[in-house]
This record gives C-alpha cells, structure tokens and sequence, in this order.
C-alpha cells in the first residue's frame, strides 16, 4: 500500500473513532454511555464501508444495508437521514442509524436506544409476534425537526432520545468538520484513492487467510429455545481457495415469536466468526468481507421477511449463529468451545422509568488457553452498568453480583465461569427476559465437558428462557448465566 | 545551596544538579535495585550542599506490571467480594476469544464479604464486623458500596483489619479514591494496597541511603505533577504510577514558560513510547483516570497521552503490504541495527540514520554503523518509515488538542526525549504549529521538572448531586460536572456562574449544550499547592542554525529540516519556519 494512502487511512479511522467517542461521551441512554452499544463509521461515495469503530460486533455487517438503504433516497449534502427498519437495513428497533453525506462518501452512527416505543418499556418485549409491537418502524427518513416530533412522541422517554439523537447527530457535525478539513489539506481525489485502497487491502489481507483453510464443505446444526415449538439452525460452510460460501438452506422458517434475524444480523454473525479465525487484529473495514458470501433462504429465521417479530434475531439468534458456523470451521480448523451463548437481555420498567441490561457469562475454552469468567462472548461487548450508577439512577438494587464458580465445562482448558446477578426491584414494574442456552448448556470441544446452563429465578421461583411479567415491590430476581465449555478431555 | 532531580527510567537514570548559574547533567544505567542508581546518578553530577532534593521513580510501575507486590486480600460489601474479577464484564479483545486481561491483584480465595450495605441513601444493612473473616495477608483493600458517600462501615472494617493485622498494610477505598463507580474505586484501592509493603521498603532504603550521602530526604513525584514526602509516597503508591512521565511534562511547561510560550504540547519520544500532552497557560492538563497495565486507576493525574511506538520501534511489512511500526522495540538491548550490538531488524531509528539526520558518532562515542541499518532496512524506503511513525505522533497530538477542542496551531511544540527533537518539525508543520522549542536539556528533562516541581496535595470529594443542591464550594480547583442522565463528566475550573461554566465546555467538545436540563456536580477536586523553587536556567552562547542540519544536543539529536531556522535562546532552541 503507498504510504500516502496508508497515512490517510490512520486519519480516517481517527475521525471514526473521535465520532464514537464523541457519541458515548454525550448520550444518555445507559445503553450508550455505560454499555457503549454503538458503532460509527465512514463509507465512500458507492457505499462501501471503510473504516468503522465498533464496540460491538453484531454492527459489523449491518451497517452497509443502512447506508445502502439510504443512498437509494439520493440524500443531498447536509441531510442526515434516520433508519431502523429491520427490512430496510437496520438490525432491530432499539438500533437506531443515522446517515449522513460528508465531502467524499458518507458518515454513519448506530446506538441502541433506551426504548422506541412499542407493547413493553424499553422495546425489548420477550413475547412479540410482529414488528409492530416492537417500536416504532422508521424505513430511511430524512430527519427534520418535523420528523423528530414524530419520533419523540411515540417514544416513553422523549427527553431522553432527543439527548441521544443529538449525540449522535454531535458525531456527524463532527464527521462533516474532519473530512472537509482532509479533503482541504490533500484534495478530494488522494482521499477517493485512499479509501479504495483502504478497502482492498482489508480484501486481500482475508483473501490470503481464507486460501490457507483447508478447502471442503463443513455442516453443523444447533438449536433455539423459542417461547414455544423448536427452532433449528442449519448451516454449510464451504471453504474453496480464497472465498468462503456461508449457506443456511434447511433453516427452520421465521416464526411467530421473536427470534427472527433480518439478513444483515445473520451476516454480521457470519463476518465475525470469519474474522475470528482469519485476522483478528484487521482494522474493520468492508473489504474483509468480500471473500465472505452468505446465502440464506427468504422467510427463514435467518432472512425473516416483514412484518416478523425480530427483536431477539439481533442478540440471541445471531449469538447461536455464531455457535453453528464455528462447529462447522470446527471441522476444518480448530475452533472455541461453546460460550454462554445468550446476551441474557433484562429489562425492567414502568410509566416512570426503562431500565436494560446485559448479563456475562463463561466463554468457551480455546485449543490452547481457558475461556475467560464473567465476559460477553461473541456478538456483544458491553459493560456492565456499575451497582453505584445504577442504584443512584433507578429503582432498582442488586443484592449480589458475583461469579458463578464452578460453571464453566471442565476439559484440558476451563471453560469460563458465568454470573450471578439479583436485583430487587424497589417499584411495581414489568420485567422482560430474553435468555438463551437455559435448556441447551454451551457444549464443550475435543472432548471437554458442558459449560453449566443458565437460570431465571424469580423470588426463587424458576422462570422460562423467555418471559415478560408484572413484578411487585420487593420482589427479586436472580439470573445465572451460562459457562463456557471445555476444550480437550480432562486428564 | 543547590537543587537536585533524579529521574530513573526503564533504561537510564538521569540526574540534573542547578547549582547557582550552573546546570549539570548526568545519565547512568539503571540498576536492579532503584535506590543504588539514584546514589550513582547523585555521584555522577557531584552533588553535594543539596538543599532540595525531588525524585521520579518507576519502582511502582515496575512491581505492578511484574507483579512482584506484596501478598494483599480484597475486603468487600457481602454479594459484591468478586468485584475485581468481574471486571466491567468486557473481554481482552473482540476477536480473540480466549485473550486474557491481567489476572487480577488479589486472586479469588482472598476476596472476602462482609455483611453491611450502604445503599445512596445510607444505611440499607448495618455492619456486622464479626462477619469479617480471618486470614493472613501482607496487605489489605477494603471497597463496599455507596462509602464514597457514606464511610462509616468501610472505615470500621479497616479500624478492624489493622487491629488484627497490625503488621499488614491496610487501605479503606474512601482514604484513597471517595468517587463512585464501585470497580473503578476497587482496582485503585487494590492496587495501592498492592504496591504498599514494597514501596515503604524502597522508600525507607532510599531515604537513609539519601542521609548517607548527605543528601536531604528525598521528595517524591506523584502523577498528579507535584511532589511529596517519601513517607506520603509510600503510604498511598498508587499515585506515583506515572511519576516520571508526569514530571518530563513538568519540565516542558518550565521551558514553554521560560521561552514565553504558556500554551505547548509536550512531546517525549523515547525509544519504545511516545507521550504527549497540553499545557494550557503553563499548567499540564489533568484527567482523573488512566489504565496503567489494564488497571483503572482513577486518580487525579497529568493527563498524558501515550502511544507504543519510539525511535526504537521495530519496523515491518504486514500481510497486505502495509509498513508497519511498533509496537515491538528493539529496546536498550540489542538496540537499534545502526548500534552495532547484534541488533538485525530494522528500527525508525535506522531509518533516521540513512535520512542523514543522525551525526555518525552519537555523544559518548557510539559509531553508527550504517551498512547495518541498510541490511536491516532492506528494500523498506526509510522516508516511508518516517511518514508512518509521523502518522503514529500526529494522531497523538491530534487526541490532545483537536480531539478536545483546541487548534494546534496555537501551541508551541515542545520536544524532547531521544527521538522527539528529531520528528518535531515535521510534525509540526502537518498540525500548522509555528513554533518548537527544544531544550538544551532534551535527554534529561524529566529530572529538570523535579528540580522545578511543585510541592502538591490533591483531594477529591465527591458530590453526585444536583450543582444547585450541592452548597458553598471551594474558590480554587476543579468540579466534574455532566448533565443528569449522562455517565461522563467534563471538568471545569471552579469559579462563578459555574453552570455557564460547563454548557459552554459542553458546547466546545460536543457541539451543543442544553441549558433547561439540570446540571449534576459529581465531584470537587482541590489542590493544596506550595510553589516549588524559583528556578533560572542558565544562558549559553546565542547560535543560528538554518536547515537542513542535524544538531547535538544532551541525549538527542535536533533535526532542523529545509524551510527550518533554528536559534538559541537560554539553553532552549527556537525553532520557526522560514
């Protein structure tokens, strides 16, 4: 790569990186601020993804369907357009995109809002069946303030979303400033050429890893635990010189509950297993992803046509995805065990407040060192909410918050150990739960053993994988999050 | 009477003497136990008659990253004893699954609950103190919940351990970092705990080593800039983890002041790292956080940025065909290949050499082999090299002033360590800085910063609470404020219309700022300060230099490129463009 292009590609990930910055730093949903469930990024003029700062994985390839979806409407310069339709790229509704034309290509952020309308506080109902009772669906819009005042008076915290909108419309003033300035000091044409070749070098880089696995046709099969019924993922991973073919024909058909993924999660979850296995340290750039081709069949799980139900494709289906593309590499090559595999989604709210977290569990143990305790495994990387933060915001306490010892799956290598987490909540309120592997534990590789599976206790009564109730003052509930397998049988 | 800096680094330890007019410098090598290169360094530039004597030291640093502290339990509210290893509950890495983070201080066998809880409202559990274990350790962290409001159950459950351990050295998190954020609060504590029985040991060595010599009682740098006594230093170590880096920035503003120039940026490119930070109106910035060695520590220190790449960074070419630098270094040993001392891969340093900015003998007599760092530098076109470890140091620089809100181009560059004088010009014309100043002392000037430091005492007290309900506060320090709702704070200079204060600040670095919402005061944050001695450097001949030209400094080289004009004023170089 010429170093000039080289030099102009660290500053366009600088301005990457200074937009997500500026966007947790002045947000207000603890979803952004203290989770830093967002992404940012650039694209060029044809819409390819260039530079992206991601804090968390599940963004990965979901972004480029966004920018596309807008470029369609020709946005002018200056317009900032507003998405979230999982349909028409976006992931689901919590996740709202905003898009934006700077000099040379376009600018786009994503966060996860507090709430976005919908049949529960905070947008995360564990029992929806279509879209509808989701939130708000908002397809490509331009967002004027007439739009915001559509915007802001169907969601349950106005105040709160306009503070995080302008966080993120903060991120693209600040896009719109750097790249005129780089365009300024190296004219337009150097940074066109940079950005292309930014993106070629992220190809060729994947290209060359992809050519090193063992070329064949890999299968795998894993399961969900829908409200009701069983959902299946199934998956061939076909590796052939340097492009790999990720194919989910067989696929259980979308379903009436809501662990429907739009196409751009199932890729996401796609990308990052690759990245995974091939260059982990790569700069994120659209380019790594060209030797990647994902097939899935439309009104399956895995490609779910509207008006399905999507809210939980995005953290819980596109984590089992993940679980089922590396059992199928795990032939190939060797690969993780199973980690908690769930995000296990909590919300808790009222007329007066929305509260989300995400709970860590055990990863899976590698072929050569143990899985890591008490962290977020696969599509997801977001902090905790401090006990402190939180009982000076909510009414909520947590009462114990600890390590869930002896969890994860034994084996040569540990598998990491869950969580346990309770929390009592100090008002009547509701609670949703969306929770993974409660039935199924993480499985164990090379001969190590299970990681334990997760619970939901409420006041020590055991709760579904996936439930939404009335929760009384006082009443506590205590989640156990899943261990990771083992790798390699225990001596 | 005379003044006395010693700063030791992971290579060298540097010594400045003022003596009257008279400015003398030294460097040695750093021996294993730190206290026998502070007296060799002492030696090196003759001191004696000292009547003030200040210290930079890494010796925390070194047994944080080496784990090499003392043997230290973790004490915490009963349900929340596995804080530390819960972490932010984020992994090492988004790709690589299995990466570790550093295992934590205290493993979990001695993490123990007490049953007591403070909720923010106070009391919710009172303290049972006989709950509290028994269990020998050398060191001891206490951290429950809300006692940064409320201290009253971590301060008996201290009062306890040190009754029962009375040997063993003991730290309330409310004594050492009162701000909420429980993790935060705990790493600091555990750390401090940590690093205590052995910094005491080193302090105590070095103090009647000092009065051996006849030298004063060492004072000791914190992070924060200032120094204090070597018995504060070793009752609360964690807050000389950046000792040394914080006072080369001290040295920068002394020489950005005694060169008129208030607003600089500090610039210390050593071998392995880089740090940069802004000085505004003479005064280093500060931040209330830092990692140090995937540690939290959240104390009041300079806020200095740091980036891993230096003159001996290794360079390669990665699998796509990119030139990469660092974070790799060829360090002391073997050194760069152009040292000749069996170092073969090729370094930015080597690429210096065959751009002609280094002279072919370095001072003290080192010849650089040239053919060496051609064989290392391969088909790698060295000015390529440049331009990438250039890209490296202008996005550092771009962090602390664009990032933050302020134009580069009204700072003076001030650069120094090995290779900083070397790429400062460059880098100063991409950020259009007019002005760089390289001191005379440009390889020692953390040691000069010792001689110039200020005695300083910082406290923080924290609020959480609406600005409008939080009272009468000081007239002088700093307040970190946000809106209600959000999770990051800006800090303002104390003062009134303090509100204004932050919507403004607020408009600078985000672009807007809302002025019906309600303000929320997190914490107050004070200095008790005492000025530290009144320091003129010595003059030394005036001269002009016209680039292109390498020039000899102490301990570095300066390169003056084309369109460059360089002139000696005191003992600093004023560098302009033509």
């Amino acid at each position: 790569m010429k170093i000039q292009h080289q030099v102009l590609g660290a500053q366009l990930r600088a301005v990457a990186e200074e937009m997500g910055a500026a966007l947790v730093r002045s947000a207000f949903s603890a979803n952004i601020k203290e989770r830093r469930d967002c992404s940012t990024a650039l694209f060029d003029e044809r819409g390819r993804m260039i530079v992206q700062a991601e804090h968390i994985p599940v963004h990965l390839g979901a972004m480029p369907e966004a920018v596309a979806a807008v470029l369609a409407r020709e946005p002018r310069h200056g317009d900032v357009y507003v998405v979230n339709d999982p349909f028409t790229g976006g992931t689901h509704l919590p996740d709202i995109t905003l898009v934006s034309r700077v000099p040379c290509g376009v600018a786009c952020s994503r966060a996860h809002h507090a709430d976005v309308g919908g049949m529960e506080p905070a947008s995360l109902p564990a029992e929806s069946t279509d879209i509808y009772q989701e939130g708000l669906v908002l397809p490509p819009v331009r967002l004027d303030e007439e739009v915001m005042t559509v915007v802001l008076a169907n969601m349950r915290n106005p105040d709160e979303r306009r503070g995080d909108l302008n966080a993120q419309l903060a991120a693209h003033r600040l896009a719109e400033r750097r790249l005129t300035e780089l365009v300024e000091r190296r004219g337009s044409a150097l940074v066109a050429e940079a950005m292309d070749e930014l993106y070629r070098y992220s190809e060729r880089v994947v290209r060359a890893a992809v050519a090193r696995l063992p070329d064949g046709r890999y299968e795998a099969v894993d399961s969900l635990e829908p409200v009701a019924g069983a959902l299946e993922i199934r998956v061939a991973v076909t590796i052939a010189g340097d492009e790999v073919t990720i194919d989910f024909a067989g696929t259980s058909p979308q379903h009436e509950g809501n662990l429907n993924c739009p196409l751009a999660v199932t890729r996401s979850a796609c990308y990052f297993v690759v990245r995974c296995l091939t260059e982990p340290d790569l700069p994120s750039s659209g380019g790594a992803y060209e030797p990647v081709h994902v097939r899935a069949p439309l009104g399956s799980l895995v490609n779910a046509a509207p008006p399905a139900a999507v809210v939980a494709g995005n953290t819980e289906t596109s984590s089992r995805i993940v679980d089922a593309v590396f059992s199928a590499f795990g032939q190939a090559v060797p690969v993780p065990a199973q980690g908690q595999g769930t995000m296990n989604n909590v919300t808790f709210g009222n007329r007066r407040f929305t509260y989300y977290e995400t709970i860590a569990g055990g990863q899976g143990a590698c072929p050569d060192r143990p899985g890591p305790s008490a962290v977020h495994v696969a599509m997801s990387n977001t902090l905790n909410t401090p006990v402190e933060a939180l009982e000076l915001s909510y009414p909520l306490r947590v009462e114990r918050y600890e390590l869930r010892t002896g969890s994860g799956g034994n084996g040569v290598h540990h598998g990491g150990d869950g969580v346990v987490r309770e929390l009592r909540v100090l008002e009547d309120c509701r609670v949703s739960l969306l929770t993974e592997r409660r039935r199924h534990a993480p499985a164990g590789t090379a001969g190590g053993g299970d990681g334990a599976a997760g619970r939901n206790l409420l006041n020590e009564g055991e709760l579904p994988a996936k439930v939404t109730t009335a929760l009384r003052a006082g009443d506590v509930l205590r989640i156990e999050t899943p261990g990771g397998g083992g790798h390699g049988e225990a001596g | 009477m005379a003044i006395l800096g010693i700063d030791v680094g992971g290579t060298y330890t540097d010594a400045v003497l003022l003596d009257g007019a008279r400015l003398v410098t030294a460097k040695v090598p750093t021996e294993t136990e730190q206290e026998e290169s502070v007296l060799a360094a002492a030696a090196a530039v003759g001191a004696a008659d000292v009547e003030r004597f200040s210290h930079g030291t890494t010796i925390a640093t070194n047994a944080l990253l080496e784990r090499k502290g003392a043997r230290t339990a973790f004490v915490a509210t009963d349900g929340f004893e596995h804080l530390l290893h819960l972490r932010r509950q984020t992994r090492a890495h988004l790709y690589r699954l299995c990466a570790e983070h550093p295992e934590p201080l205290v493993p979990l066998e001695r993490c123990y609950g007490v049953r007591e809880r403070m909720g923010p409202d106070g009391v919710l559990v009172p303290l049972a103190i006989d709950s509290l274990p028994a269990f020998e350790a050398e060191a001891v962290a206490v951290c429950t919940l809300f006692s940064f409001r409320d201290p009253s159950h971590e301060r008996a459950i201290a009062e306890q351990l040190r009754r029962v351990l009375p040997a063993a050295h003991v730290v309330a998190s409310h004594e050492i970092a009162p701000e909420f954020r429980e993790y935060e609060r705990a790493s600091t504590t555990a750390a401090d705990a940590y690093l205590g029985p052995l910094c005491a040991r080193y302090f105590r060595a070095l103090a009647s080593r000092s009065e051996a010599a006849g030298l004063p009682e060492p004072l000791v740098m914190r992070s924060s800039g200032g120094v204090i006594t070597a018995g504060e230093a070793a009752d609360h170590p964690a807050h000389v983890l950046v000792s040394g880096p914080a006072a080369g920035v001290v040295g920068a503003a002394l020489v950005g002041r005694t060169a008129g120039e208030g607003n600089a940026i500090a610039f210390d490119m050593g071998g392995t790292s880089t740090d940069v930070c802004l000085i505004t109106d003479g005064a280093a910035e500060r931040t209330s956080e830092r990692s140090v060695g995937g540690f939290p520590i959240r104390l009041p220190m300079i806020d200095i940025h740091t980036v891993g790449a230096g003159g001996g960074s290794i360079v390669w070419r990665d699998a796509g065909g990119a030139v990469r630098v660092g974070p790799e270094s060829a360090g002391a040993v073997p050194g760069p290949a152009c040292y000749g001392r069996g170092g073969t891969r090729p370094t930015v340093t080597d690429a210096n050499l065959l751009l002609d900015r280094l002279p072919p003998t370095l001072p003290g007599g080192l010849e650089l082999d040239r053919e060496a760092a051609e064989r290392a530098l391969g088909d790698l076109d060295p000015a390529d090299v440049v331009e990438i470890v250039n890209a490296e140091m202008l996005r550092a620089l771009r962090v602390v002033t664009v990032e933050r809100g302020h134009d580069p181009a009204d700072f003076a560059l001030v650069a120094f360590g090995g290779a900083g004088p070397l790429h400062a010009c460059a880098l100063a014309e991409e950020l259009g800085i007019e002005t760089v100043l390289v001191p005379g002392a440009a390889g020692v000037l953390s040691a000069l910063g010792l001689v110039a430091s200020d005695e300083r005492r910082d406290s923080v007290t924290a609020y959480v609470c609406p600005l409008e309900e939080a009272g009468e506060l000081p007239a002088a320090g700093e307040a970190d404020l946000r809106y209600r709702g959000q999770s990051f704070e800006l800090t303002v200079p104390l003062g009134p219309d303090l509100a204004e204060r932050f919507h403004r600040a607020h408009e600078e670095r985000y672009g807007s700022a809302d002025r019906v919402r309600v303000v929320e005061l997190v914490a107050v944050r004070t200095a008790d300060v005492r000025p530290g001695p009144a320091i003129v450097l010595p003059s030394a001949e005036p001269i002009r230099l016209a680039g292109p030209v390498a020039h000899e400094l102490d301990g570095a080289t300066c390169w003056i490129p084309p369109g460059w004009v360089g002139v000696r004023d005191g003992t600093t170089i004023r560098l302009t463009r033509l």
